[in-house]
């Protein structure tokens, strides 16, 4: 995965779970959408946990 | 040739003519004052009268004021803020007073300083008349402020580079330099002296020529400080002097004054940026940086707690999130007994898509069943 910033990578995220929402969604396709989803929850929380201890330092 | 008279005889009848004239009258007059000479513990002061036609001396007297009198000198200086010297003219009342062995002298009773007063102040106004003229200084209409390029200048966020203009050893310097040196934040500020005789008539030039020096270096001074305090609350005069002013109004690093005085508010002052005595210029330096500092602070601690709030929201969405992905992955259907079924390779969502005797796949959590099917059964509407 490329580093995309924070707001793209949670904009992405975003539109990953309205289309897992979507009851019309393809099993084939869902699998694949989880785990992207799982990817980009675990870039967005460790740049939140770097975020955060960047601006403690600071603090 | 008559019998000659004794010296007595002779300065005895001088003296008597004197005094039948002259006894019990005194009289106003207004004379250049030269060759004043105090003396202070006797509070006695000797000074000539003159009075000159062009440059030419053409009358001069010597006159006195007594320990009785003495003060009047003290308080024209008080109310003029200018010394009692040479060069002055002063309007006084005097008596005529004999003495057999030194002679005649004019005796100062009183002195009228409103004279001297309104004199200074009738300078002043046509020193800062000319300013305005001039371009120098702008003064809107009914206010006493006075605007010039130096007092208008924006001022650095903190200051920490000072040119001082003092003279050295002066209690005015030394409490400028205690504060600034002992201040609670402990901030450390770099003063460079542009030491000078602060007072006297050479006072406006010297200063002026200390500004010729900071000017050179203007870019090393975030301001100029003008310091005079302690002493003698005299000679107020080279405060007041046009060229002086001039050079502070159009000085390109902003002036800070501490002459100390509260009565009055000297030309240069109205030049500059002006503070009541040299600790006040000193405790203001400080507090504008203390200010600067707590203003940064204050973002300091806006920042943190607006990127904690920022974090907290991403966090909860981020957790929102999870809980939908996680809910909605293969594996967790299939935890709640749920199964994928697979025919040739690909996903069946459909059971018209089988027909009977085809092979199929039944995912499960663990294992895959492989199984032919033998019927296939309408559900009816029944809900599962």
């Amino acid at each position: 995965m490329e580093t995309p910033t924070y707001n793209t990578a949670f904009a992405e995220l975003e539109e990953l779970v309205a289309q897992i929402e979507d009851k019309d969604i393809q099993l084939d396709t869902l699998a694949e959408k989880v785990k992207r989803a799982k990817e980009l929850i675990k870039y967005c929380e460790e740049k939140l946990r770097g975020i955060e201890r960047d601006i403690e330092e600071v603090g | 040739m008559p019998t000659p008279k004794k010296l007595s005889e002779l300065v005895n009848e001088i003296d008597a003519t004197i005094r039948n004239r002259f006894v019990g009258q005194a009289f106003w007059i207004k004379a250049e004052i030269t060759d004043v000479k105090k003396q202070p513990d006797k509070r006695w002061c000797f000074l000539k009268f003159i009075e000159k036609d062009r440059n030419l001396i053409t009358t001069e007297m010597g006159g006195v004021f007594w320990s009785n009198s003495y003060n009047q000198m003290e308080n024209f200086e008080a109310a003029t803020r200018q010394q009692f010297a040479s060069g002055l003219e002063i309007t006084c009342l005097v008596k005529v007073v004999f003495h057999k062995r030194f002679g005649m002298r004019l005796e100062v009773m009183e002195i009228d300083f409103a004279y001297e007063v309104g004199k200074l102040e009738n300078e002043r106004k046509q020193i800062l008349e000319r300013l305005v003229k001039e371009g120098i200084a702008v003064n809107p209409e009914g206010s006493s402020r006075y605007y010039t390029q130096n007092n208008t200048l924006e001022m650095p966020m903190v200051f920490e580079r000072i040119a001082l203009i003092a003279s050295a050893n002066t209690d005015g310097y030394r409490d400028f330099r205690k504060v600034i040196e002992n201040n609670k934040y402990g901030y450390h500020f770099s003063v460079t002296d542009f030491s000078t005789q602060i007072q006297g008539d050479a006072a406006s030039a010297l200063i002026v020529e200390r500004l010729h020096s900071i000017y050179k270096l203007k870019e090393q001074f975030d301001i100029v400080v003008i310091v005079r305090g302690g002493g003698s609350d005299t000679d107020f005069k080279s405060f007041n002097d046009f060229e002086l002013a001039k050079a502070v109004a159009l000085f390109p690093v902003p002036i800070l004054t501490g002459i100390g005085h509260d009565r009055n508010t000297s030309i240069t002052d109205l030049m500059a940026r002006q503070h009541k005595t040299p600790t006040e210029v000193a405790t203001f330096v400080i507090d504008y940086n203390g200010d600067f500092e707590n203003a940064v602070m204050q973002l300091h601690d806006r920042i943190l707690v607006t990127s904690e709030r920022l974090i907290d929201r991403a966090r909860r969405s981020l957790d929102t999130y999870k809980r939908i992905i996680a809910s909605s992955s293969p594996e967790t259907i299939m935890n709640r007994g749920f199964a994928i079924i697979r025919s040739n390779g690909k996903i069946v969502v459909d059971a018209k898509d089988i027909a009977v005797g085809a092979e199929i796949e039944t995912i499960m959590k663990q294992d895959t069943i492989l199984s032919t099917v033998t019927q296939k059964q309408d559900n009816g509407n029944t809900n599962i």
